[in-house]
């Protein structure tokens, strides 16, 4: 075993200007993916953590003997909230809420740091200052909060609440201060939960191509092996080794880029409020478990585009017609959609999340199906040489074509099921502050989530073409060696990625916003139509620029007169 | 003596400190075939590539019907290289994901020629070459023999000037190489086109008219070799005598023997 690790480094690194550059775009590729991985999990983490902190002014009523009241409501400064908490002790020995020391008693108050500070508040919450409330009990850095004291008889912690419902509570009386989470703070770790989704698909889409990025030539090395005798074992073996020790240097490449990424991350503005540093930094155990769960993934993901390897030893030295897909691809994507309408307000979060994950992978599934018979069509109808190389080249390898596009297709997905839901900037919400913020969130949300794919798509599309073009050098060089234009093999290669590109992001976008139809209760805003418009915009640029920046790379590859058997 | 087709003039050219071609002088004539041998390393590839307008020599001149093409740029000499010249080379020449018609067909609509048109041009090669029935199948789906004949057709169909060939033979079995080589020194002949040979082979070298042997860059001279000889009487098709890439569209039939390719095998004594 210890013989087959070596040989597996000696191959790594004995790979040459191409392998090195091969393996060096698994490792970005991983990276990026991790990095992004890991703000998915975050994000979860961030608003499960501000619901905690913020818990304990959300009073839950006693079930037994009751040792003290409290009340809440939102006052406001211009547009800034600022959350006041009445509080009186029915029984002393009561313990204080987190953040605090103790309790202010009738005529005292404790502040928050940020409201200290301002000068405009002095005296609005009369009594003497007996505390500062520490970060734990607030939701946000800068956060406004006063706990008031009372005695058990005044008006602030007797009567009922008589406003919105998500600016304030009756008077309670309570156990203790541990509280609950708020309905809004729920809704939010909703939203966080199904923005994860959004997120983690792509990538874990984008981190199995990355396996597979130069399977092209580790599949010939491979089938090498195999001739000589290695067992299938020991080649799966390998695969694996090669492919786990790059995706761990990728995975820790990526946690630095994460690192480096949260003090910009901590300043994006949710609920009037930006983050803490420990908000973003999901803890040891989740952060261990994805950088175990990245590099076992790239290492499965490998294994399965090796199974033709291991199957024969001739496998991947005869090119042949590829077995055709099945249409039961599509099927199951039908099959998935059916579900949808039925979905509603109602449906738990958990199912939501499961169909429109599963939706999301169907549209993977069906991906290369359709790009395999766009590629029939392709080639059937063209005229030139171009398109002709463009269209037989998906029918040969739908699924790697299918790579370079698929983050952006899904995108397209995420585009149109948010599009759908974006709320229209000009909603009259009058002195609805609590709604404003609501919809103010949920674009800040849809331009992260978004920004996010759209990272993902453009860096894999861009990662999977450099690749395309290492693997494929040798037909590049002979082709530009008869003299084929370097303009008619760039033209191929883009449209390549062009056509698919515009019927699945198409498609994709379409199966969005069926997704979010039974959501959709503003119906369909100027606002959500121009993000659908800008993101189909930015991700078509985005996928154009980044296949033209592998132009320099065929360019090199191809000047290399002399073909070589690789 | 015939017409001159390609020329090299004081060829040289270095890789580092590497010399590769230190001089060398070279001549092909019109319908000529002529082997370029030597051992690795001599310097037959590299003398190759300049003469095919893949190299710029350091110094020297290249002439192609009298006029020079080294001094071309990378654009013209890709086009020339599209329309004057063909390629067969050991292995991979052909895309894996195109079946052998439209491989064939691949330098024609380069050039323009509606694809119908080319895929019809292509597939009349088939027969002819003893491919008859493979048209619709993929590389991957043929023998190297079978491949190498794909890669001869499809050097042949914009009716090159010369045919340039690199260890054509190279991945093949000894008598499958010999079938080759005849129809690769047959079909070209018969499209009055010359050949050029690279090769470490004294037999596939034999079925050339002349060898040339190369040595550490430089050309030993020797006593002439004549080998295999062109049997006689059989019609020509022509070829354009302009070295701008003039391609037009059309292309005549392909001339190779009309019998089938067994029918062709040279007598032992022809060798």
């Amino acid at each position: 075993m210890s013989n087959l690790l070596r040989l597996t480094w000696r191959l790594l690194k004995g790979g040459g200007r191409q392998g090195l550059l091969g393996s060096s775009l698994t490792i970005v590729a991983v990276a990026v993916s991790t990095a992004l991985l890991l703000f998915a999990v975050a994000v979860n983490f961030a608003f499960a953590g501000r619901a905690d902190r913020g818990a304990w002014r959300h009073p839950v009523p006693a079930k037994g003997e009751a040792r003290a009241v409290e009340a809440l409501h939102i006052d406001f400064l211009g547009d800034r909230p600022i959350t006041v908490v009445d509080v009186a002790v029915l029984e002393p020995g009561v313990a204080p809420p987190r953040g605090l020391s103790r309790l202010p008693m009738p005529g005292e108050v404790a502040i928050s740091p940020a409201l200290a500070g301002e000068p405009a508040l002095r005296g609005r919450y009369p009594g003497k200052i007996v505390g500062t409330i520490g970060d734990e009990g607030l939701v946000h850095p800068g956060e406004l909060v006063a706990v008031v004291g009372h005695a058990p008889g005044d008006a602030a912690v007797s009567a009922k609440w008589k406003g919105d419902y998500r600016l304030g509570q009756s008077a309670t009386k309570v156990a203790d201060f541990t509280g609950a989470p708020s309905s809004d703070a729920v809704a939010y770790r909703f939203l966080a939960i199904i923005a994860s989704v959004f997120m983690v698909v792509p990538l874990l889409v984008f981190g199995g191509a990355a396996a597979r990025l130069t399977v092209a030539r580790r599949d010939r090395r491979l089938a090498s092996l195999r001739l000589v005798g290695a067992t299938p074992g020991q080649v799966v073996a390998m695969t694996v080794a090669e492919a786990v020790i790059t995706a761990f240097a990728g995975a820790v490449l990526g946690l630095a880029l994460y690192a480096v990424a949260i003090p910009p991350l901590t300043q994006v503005e949710i609920t009037g409020g930006t983050w803490f540093t420990s908000d973003m930094w999901p803890g040891v155990l989740p952060i261990a478990a994805v950088l175990l769960a990245v590099p076992l993934l790239v290492g499965l993901s490998a294994v399965v585009g090796l199974r033709r390897v291991v199957v024969s030893p001739l496998g991947v030295a005869r090119r042949e017609t590829p077995p055709g897909m099945r249409f039961i691809r599509v099927v199951v994507l039908l099959a998935i959609l059916a579900v949808v309408p039925a979905m509603g307000m109602g449906v738990s979060v958990g199912v939501v999340a499961v169909v429109l994950g599963s939706a999301f992978l169907a549209l993977n599934l069906v991906g290369p199906w359709v790009v395999g018979v766009i590629g029939r069509v392709t080639a059937r109808t063209a005229r030139g040489p171009a398109r002709l190389l463009a269209g037989r080249r998906l029918v040969d390898d739908p699924r790697s074509a299918w790579r370079t596009v698929s983050g952006v297709a899904l995108t397209g997905f995420v585009a149109g099921f948010i599009g759908l839901l974006t709320p229209p900037t000009d909603l009259d919400v009058g002195s609805d502050k609590a709604t404003a913020w609501l919809l103010q969130d949920i674009r800040t949300g849809t331009v992260v989530v978004l920004a996010v794919s759209f990272l993902v798509a453009i860096v894999s599309s861009g990662i999977t073409a450099a690749s395309s073009v290492l693997d494929r050098r040798q037909t590049y060089a002979l082709l530009r060696l008869a003299g084929t234009d370097l303009a008619v093999l760039d033209k191929a290669r883009r449209l390549e990625t062009l056509i698919p590109l515009v019927v699945m992001g198409g498609g994709s976008i379409a199966t969005g916003m069926f997704c979010a139809a039974p959501f959709a209760r503003l119906g369909v805003s100027a606002a959500g139509a121009l993000t659908l418009l800008i993101c189909v915009a930015a991700g078509f640029a985005g996928v154009i620029a980044a296949g033209a920046l592998s132009r320099p790379l065929l360019r090199s590859v191809t000047t290399d007169p002399a073909p070589r058997p690789d | 003596m015939s017409q001159i087709v390609l020329e090299g003039r004081d060829l040289k050219k270095s890789f580092g400190p590497t010399v590769a071609l230190a001089g060398v002088d070279f001549v092909v004539h019109r319908g000529e075939a002529v082997a370029i041998m030597g051992p690795s390393g001599s310097g037959k590839s590299t003398l190759l590539h300049c003469l095919a307008g893949i190299m710029r020599p350091d110094s020297g001149e290249v002439h192609l019907l009298g006029q020079r093409i080294d001094t071309l740029g990378e654009r013209k000499r890709s086009a020339l290289r599209r329309t004057r010249f063909g390629f067969v080379f050991q292995f991979g020449q052909l895309l894996p994901e195109l079946p052998a018609d439209e491989n064939v067909a691949l330098p024609l609509m380069l050039g323009d020629v509606p694809r119908a048109q080319a895929v019809q041009q292509a597939r009349s090669w088939f027969g002819p070459l003893g491919l008859a029935g493979m048209e619709g199948r993929r590389p991957g789906e043929l023998s190297g023999g079978q491949a190498q004949r794909v890669a001869i057709a499809r050097a042949l169909a914009t009716r090159p000037a010369v045919v340039f060939a690199d260890e054509p033979t190279g991945a093949l079995d000894q008598a499958t190489g010999h079938d080759t080589m005849r129809l690769l020194v047959d079909a070209t002949r018969r499209n009055d086109a010359s050949l050029v040979v690279v090769t470490h082979d004294p037999e596939v070298a034999r079925w050339c008219d002349r060898v040339v042997e190369v040595r550490d860059g430089r050309i030993l001279t020797g006593p002439p070799h004549t080998g295999y000889v062109t049997p006689a009487g059989l019609p020509n098709a022509g070829y354009a005598t302009t070295v701008a890439p003039s391609y037009t569209g059309h292309v005549p039939a392909p001339q190779v023997p009309q019998e089938s390719p067994r029918g062709w095998r040279p007598e032992a004594g022809e060798r």
